[in-house]
């Protein structure tokens, strides 16, 4: 039998004093108070260097996110689209950007919302992927809108301009095919959205 | 807190913002702030370091998520707990006995043997209770919270935490025994 007393346990917790404790209980109660005694709370100060690997991985994310995002995706981007859905298609990347409606007229909006669109039909899962969710392919799934294909979101974003892609089945990013594009340095191409 | 250093939810803001370089600011503040826990959780100052390391990185990557910017510290424990709990799952075969010693001897004046032996005997049977168990021994009995604060961090009930500390000192009464 090691378990020790109920009420020597609410010694250990802190709840009852030694004195508590009926005579034939005090010398298990000694027992655990040696037991607490052992424990060791000396401060635990880690090396400076700590800051410096944070610091140096945060800036390796900060400058450049679609190569960290690259370096965990496959280099093969593909975005299959047949010819005969091509007219739907690009009617539906058409309408990117299209701005619903400022939260209001004046003054000047520093938010807009925003409807993200993209056709693909042979996707399973789609997402947004930018500057306004710090690359997160999990962070702004698209919804699909039935069997058509087509794929939305609906964010409101702070004016200005910002880079993204869409992140088709979690690994194929894509740029948007309706948006101007840019080079992200890294030779893929970043679509622009500016508000 | 001095010069620039802010609220933790005002720095947390500037890094969503773009102001990457004052992340240094809450790295600076909370680094040794639970270096003591995850040291007892992982049974070695080494794997503390790399543990916070790991946690502060992982932290920045998401935190976009941390829903209250003012409680950025309650929010980062919970991050270095989870990468305490999944290196233990992954390194359970193989407690680090000769860490758990560096542990227990850290800061011991010279002259006190016994005291070291009762140290290093008492940390070798943490590392032999379950994750769940070492941690609420740790929190309470080295980190000094009561009941109702780590059931506050961790979100576990008052009476789990309990039942989990009673087990926990049957447990470490049985591994003293057989080591006596």
């Amino acid at each position: 039998m090691t378990d020790f007393h109920p009420l020597v346990k609410q010694l250990l917790d802190g709840e009852v004093t030694l004195a508590d404790l009926p005579p034939g209980l005090r010398a298990e109660g000694e027992e655990a108070l040696r037991l607490l005694g052992a424990v060791h709370r000396e401060p635990v100060t880690l090396p400076a260097a700590l800051e410096a690997g944070v610091m140096t991985a945060v800036r390796h994310r900060a400058a450049a996110p679609s190569l960290w995002r690259r370096l965990t995706a496959p280099r093969e981007v593909r975005l299959r689209v047949r010819p005969w859905t091509l007219a739907p298609a690009l009617a539906a990347a058409a309408a990117l950007a299209l701005l619903l409606s400022p939260p209001r007229p004046e003054p000047k909006a520093t938010t807009v919302t925003v409807r993200f669109v993209l056709f693909a039909p042979q996707a399973q899962q789609v997402a947004l992927a930018g500057t306004f969710n710090q690359w997160d392919p999990a962070a702004t799934p698209l919804v699909s809108t039935g069997a058509s294909g087509i794929w939305t979101a609906t964010l409101t974003l702070p004016a200005g301009e910002h880079q993204y892609a869409f992140v088709v089945d979690g690994a194929r990013w894509v740029p948007d095919p309706a948006a101007p594009a840019v080079d992200d340095g890294f030779g893929r191409r970043n679509s622009v959205l500016t508000l | 807190m001095s010069g620039r250093d802010g609220a933790d939810g005002a720095v947390v803001r500037a890094v969503l913002a773009g102001d990457t370089e004052r992340y240094a600011e809450l790295v600076r503040r909370y680094r040794d702030r639970y270096a003591r826990y995850a040291a007892q959780m992982l049974g070695s100052v080494d794997a503390a370091e790399d543990a916070v390391q790991d946690a502060f990185v992982r932290a920045y990557d998401r935190l976009a998520e941390c829903r209250d910017p003012d409680k950025f510290v309650g929010w980062f424990f919970l991050i270095l707990r989870n990468r305490c709990f999944a290196e233990q799952r992954k390194n359970r075969a193989s407690a680090p006995l000769e860490a758990a010693d560096a542990v227990a001897a850290a800061g011991q004046p010279d002259g006190e043997m016994e005291t070291a032996e009762r140290r290093r005997a008492l940390q070798r049977a943490l590392l032999e209770l379950t994750p769940e168990q070492r941690e609420v021994f740790v929190l309470k009995h080295v980190e000094g919270l009561s009941y109702d604060e780590i059931a506050a961090r961790v979100g576990t009930s008052v009476p789990s935490l309990k039942m989990r500390m009673h087990r926990a000192y049957d447990r470490l009464r049985e591994q003293l025994k057989d080591r006596a």
